[in-house]
């Protein structure tokens, strides 16, 4: 079936939706639930719509919605496109906002209307950041993401939300205001070789590897722009040591927030190294990847050691974000065909594990009003379905082969072996720990002797909780017992990236 | 002798003088229509800008003095559209201060008229004319709550610092004459470059013409004016204040930069140059943080953005130049619809416009707070705000010409400067209502103000094209 723009309908459509609701009065808040749950599905079925039509053979880019001229002057145009790589993202994407909007339900019980726009005008920005094709609109939709992310964290969030806002909203600028600067450098450089004035990732692509490589780091602008971009990314990621964002905005951010905090809004930093940094810039990558890499590795081990320690769930999940974000920086940085489709499924797998977790999490936040491990103990019996749900989603994170995180990790650890084996072993040595802080955390809450009296009336969770999850785990089996499915559309893509 | 076709090309600003005349008759000899002062001033500024679009340019006029091109034209249609912004807002503003008087509005069409000559001249004579006719009405217009202690302030230190700059101007421009044999750009431009270079006098000369320019645009080191005068002026006289002189020193600015080509005259003006306005920018942003009024913080940031706009002004060129008009529109709509939000969010004029009073207005007011949001993120540089827009243009100029340092200044100033604009937005959503909740008035007049800015910083900000072609074809004339 073919829908014509179908592209621009997926990205555009949430802020024509957040329009809509900006006219319903606020005291509907019922209305607006539903509607952001309708609106959030369809999206759901429309980027599934874009799925079937996806032809896996083409390497490039397709169902182009453009380019349309935008701004002439400069070259800048609107001009959507997908391929094998951002597909798969933006399918995780649209998934996990009706999960957020059901995951909301009861949690967000103030100014319902405003968390529903933010929430809408957040996917948009995200869709966009993912199907774009010209710098100039991906650096409009990349920047679109942090209003209403900064809104999320500061008017929903925990105690200290203003901080980790202002800290978020701070963190990722800094990264993305030297990104514009080198934005604007290549496009002049495009125009010094052309005579053109383009902002078309397609112009990028050829003029990128001409940039001059220079003797030393300043006197070469391919590492300079490698630089400016790599900013920006490894804060979005965010790699080790610009990750101290990360636990303060997760901690104290909406339940919902943290699910696309982590399952979507980080992928963004890895897309952009695969997509930018790699693609368009390959003789600095092949110069900092070894920095990369050990970068990765710190971060999957530093990640993994602070998570055993910590005394709050949440906190516990915002540190294993961390730890796999390693991995998939590991399977980038190594650069192999079966270490780059492994990196790609692996930011798929740990959207759907994290954003599960943080659901969880949440789900029992709203119960106990704490995320203290110790504040529960032995309630296994007490709350039988959400333990099962808890159980699976936990071993889809430690790796369990059968689920989706084995495959991930599997072919990031493959392919990169051969080259360095040294990162590997460290790497494998991370999900071990994995392992350990996850399932004593599993062990302290569901399975130690019942510790708590006020755990006794528990209620375990309800049909909309469960529908919120269930689709989170169908996937997650899915991709484990099927990987398939997911990397046979990306591979044409991943080879032409890579240059194979 | 004018001839017919140079008051012809005048009529706009013709049309402002005699409607400012007549309103000041209207106070001395008919009272009553006094209260239909504003709507008679919209109505006025409405003809000027038909009277603009609708003309043809002739270019020079008034033997060469006067260039009514494309620029003109562009900066003239800037700021009627400040003016009528301003004036808009000012109605149910003076009502609600028991300060109806028809001087207000005539005193604001006289200081555009100058504003507009400035935008005009290309020759230093008239130049010093429309400074001085822009400029003595505002000394005015800000004391012109004369019961309140800060307005007075306000008035006497804007008229003292504007002194000042006049004697800079006056003098510098007899120095150049003394060492040129002319006041007019052009040919003064044709003599530096015939020269090969400046001597000490003309060196001396720009340099007091150029820091009276920059004390009008509040940039480093000639800035210490602003945040008090901004601070105690009326708010819709803060408004205009904060932008319409600003427009017509920097295109001004911008007349010298392209006719007598600075940038490749002297290899101290890129210096120069730059060191302003990243002193501006990083000291406008830093001081910007620490204020409490919402007016003085405007004002420090307005010191900051003449920064990033002086940047364009150094590139010059078709890229620069543009750059520097498409910033000016962008600023105008996004100052003043800030200073709208300002005029009805705060108790009274003597009352400090105190950052903290706006808390949880967020939810209450949703159409102003919204509006201020706006503003603040679109100053702040974020997209898809015309105030990102207008940021681009410039660093996208700054890095063509080579000057990348300028541009990678600017971004990290961007970066300083969303402290406080988000502090504002915090403010607004994240702080909760106080137990005694202010008595805000309220405005439709004012509120609709406010909208309009804002819609048009989105949608300006969202489809940039058709100002930018103007911009562009009006950079056109000047780089010609």
């Amino acid at each position: 079936m073919h829908v014509p723009h179908l592209l621009s309908i997926v990205t555009l459509g949430p802020i024509a939706a957040a329009a809509v609701l900006a006219l319903i009065p606020e005291r509907l808040a019922r209305l607006h639930r539903w509607l952001a749950l309708i609106v959030s599905v369809v999206l759901f079925a429309a980027s599934c719509l874009i799925w079937v039509g996806f032809n896996p053979n083409l390497p490039g880019f397709q169902l182009d919605s453009g380019p349309i001229p935008w701004i002439p002057q400069f070259g800048i145009s609107y001009h959507l496109g997908v391929d094998g790589i951002s597909l798969l993202l933006v399918l995780l994407t649209t998934l996990l906002v009706p999960v957020v909007v059901l995951g909301s339900w009861r949690s967000v019980t103030e100014h319902v209307k405003g968390f529903h726009i933010c929430l809408l005008l957040l996917t948009a920005g995200m869709l966009g950041a993912f199907l774009s094709l010209d710098m100039f609109l991906f650096y409009v939709f990349w920047e679109l993401m942090l209003i209403p992310m900064y809104f999320i964290i500061g008017v929903w969030g925990g105690p200290r939300r203003i901080y980790a806002a202002v800290k978020f909203f701070i963190y990722t600028m800094v990264g993305s205001v030297l990104m514009l600067v080198a934005i604007l450098y290549v496009a002049w450089y495009h125009h010094q070789l052309t005579g053109v004035w383009s902002f078309a990732y397609a112009a990028f692509l050829k003029t990128g590897p001409q940039l001059a490589m220079g003797t030393s780091f300043f006197g070469s602008p391919q590492m300079l722009v490698f630089a400016a971009f790599g900013l920006a990314f490894a804060i979005k990621v965010p790699m080790f040591p610009f990750h101290t964002w990360l636990p303060d905005a997760h901690v104290e951010a909406p339940t919902g927030g943290s699910i696309i905090l982590a399952g979507v809004l980080l992928k963004l930093g890895t897309y952009g190294f695969l997509r930018f940094n790699r693609a368009l810039l390959p003789q600095a990558w092949e110069a900092f990847a070894p920095l990369l890499m050990v970068l990765a590795v710190i971060g999957i081990i530093y990640g993994a050691w602070v998570a055993l320690v910590q005394p709050d769930m949440k906190k516990l999940v915002a540190y294993s974000s961390v730890s796999h974000l390693g991995f998939v920086m590991l399977g980038l940085a190594a650069g192999t065909a079966a270490s780059t489709q492994g990196a790609i499924l692996q930011m798929v797998n740990h959207g759907l594990s994290t954003g599960a977790l943080f659901l969880l999490v949440g789900v029992i936040y709203e119960r106990r009003h704490t995320r203290m491990i110790a504040d529960y103990g032995g309630i296994a019996t007490v709350v039988p379905i959400f333990t099962g749900a808890f159980l699976l989603v936990t071993l889809s994170s430690i790796g369990l082969p059968g689920l989706n995180g084995f495959v991930g990790e599997f072919l990031i650890l493959a392919g990169a072996w051969q080259q360095h084996p040294v990162a590997v072993i460290l790497g494998a040595l991370g999900i071990v720990f994995g392992a350990v802080y996850m399932l004593w955390m599993v062990q302290r809450v569901f399975w130690n002797p019942f510790s708590h009296e006020e755990n006794r009336s528990l209620k375990d969770m309800n049909l909309r909780e469960v529908l919120a999850v269930a689709p989170l785990l169908v996937f997650i089996v899915w991709i484990g017992v099927h990987p398939t499915t997911f990397l046979s559309p990306m591979e044409a893509a991943v080879r032409l990236l890579l240059g194979h | 002798m004018p001839t017919h076709s140079d008051l012809l090309a005048l009529l706009p600003e013709l049309v402002l003088t005699l409607s400012a005349a007549l309103l000041l008759l209207f106070e001395a000899f008919l009272p009553s229509l006094k209260r239909y002062a504003s709507e008679l001033s919209l109505l006025a500024i409405v003809g000027a800008a038909w009277a603009r679009l609708t003309l043809p340019l002739p270019g020079a006029s008034w033997n060469g003095m006067l260039q009514i091109d494309a620029v003109a034209s562009f900066v003239d249609l800037y700021i009627l559209a400040a003016m009528f912004l301003t004036i808009w807002m000012a109605g149910p503003f003076l009502r609600r201060n028991h300060a109806e008087h028809s001087e207000f509005y005539a005193l604001l069409m006289l200081a555009a008229v100058g504003a507009m000559i400035m935008a005009c001249s290309t020759d230093l004579l008239p130049l010093f004319l429309g400074l001085e006719l822009l400029s003595i009405p505002l000394y005015v217009l800000n004391a012109f709550f004369r019961r309140v202690p800060v307005s007075l302030e306000a008035g006497l230190k804007y008229f003292i610092v504007g002194a000042f700059a006049a004697a800079f101007m006056a003098y510098g421009i007899a120095l150049l004459y003394g060492a040129t044999g002319t006041t007019d750009l052009v040919n003064m431009g044709r003599v530096l470059s015939a020269a090969g270079g400046i001597s000490p006098w003309v060196a001396v000369g720009l340099s007091m013409v150029i820091g009276a320019l920059a004390f009008k645009l509040a940039i480093f080191p000639f800035h210490g004016w602003a945040p008090d005068v901004y601070q105690g002026g009326p708010t819709p006289v803060t408004a205009f204040l904060s932008v319409v002189p600003k427009g017509a020193a920097l295109v001004v600015l911008l007349r010298l930069a392209q006719g007598l080509d600075l940038l490749r005259l002297d290899s101290h003006w890129v210096w120069a140059a730059g060191i302003m306005a990243v002193a501006s920018q990083t000291l406008g942003n830093i001081v910007a943080i620490v204020q409490r009024d919402i007016k003085r913080m405007l004002a420090y940031s307005g010191i900051a953005h003449m920064g990033y706009a002086l940047v364009g002004v150094i590139v010059a060129g078709t890229d620069g130049s543009s750059a520097v008009l498409f910033y000016l529109a962008a600023y105008t709509f996004m100052n003043i619809g800030a200073f709208a939000v300002v005029a009805l969010l705060s108790e009274g004029e003597s009352e400090a416009h105190v950052i903290s009073d706006l808390a949880g207005q967020g939810w209450k007011r949703p159409v102003l707070s919204l509006a201020l949001t706006v503003c603040m993120f679109s100053l702040a540089g974020v997209p898809p705000f015309v105030g990102f827009a207008a940021k681009f243009l410039v660093f996208r100029a700054a890095v063509n010409q080579g000057l990348i340092w300028l541009a990678i200044f600017g971004v990290l100033n961007s970066l300083i400067s969303a402290f406080y604009y988000l502090r504002v937005v915090y403010v607004l959503y994240m702080r909760p209502l106080p137990k005694r909740e202010p008595a805000y008035p309220r405005s439709r007049t004012i509120t609709a103000v406010a909208a309009v800015a804002a819609l048009a910083v989105v949608v300006v900000g969202i489809l940039p094209t058709p100002l930018l072609a103007a911009a562009r074809s009006a950079a056109g004339m000047l780089v010609r």
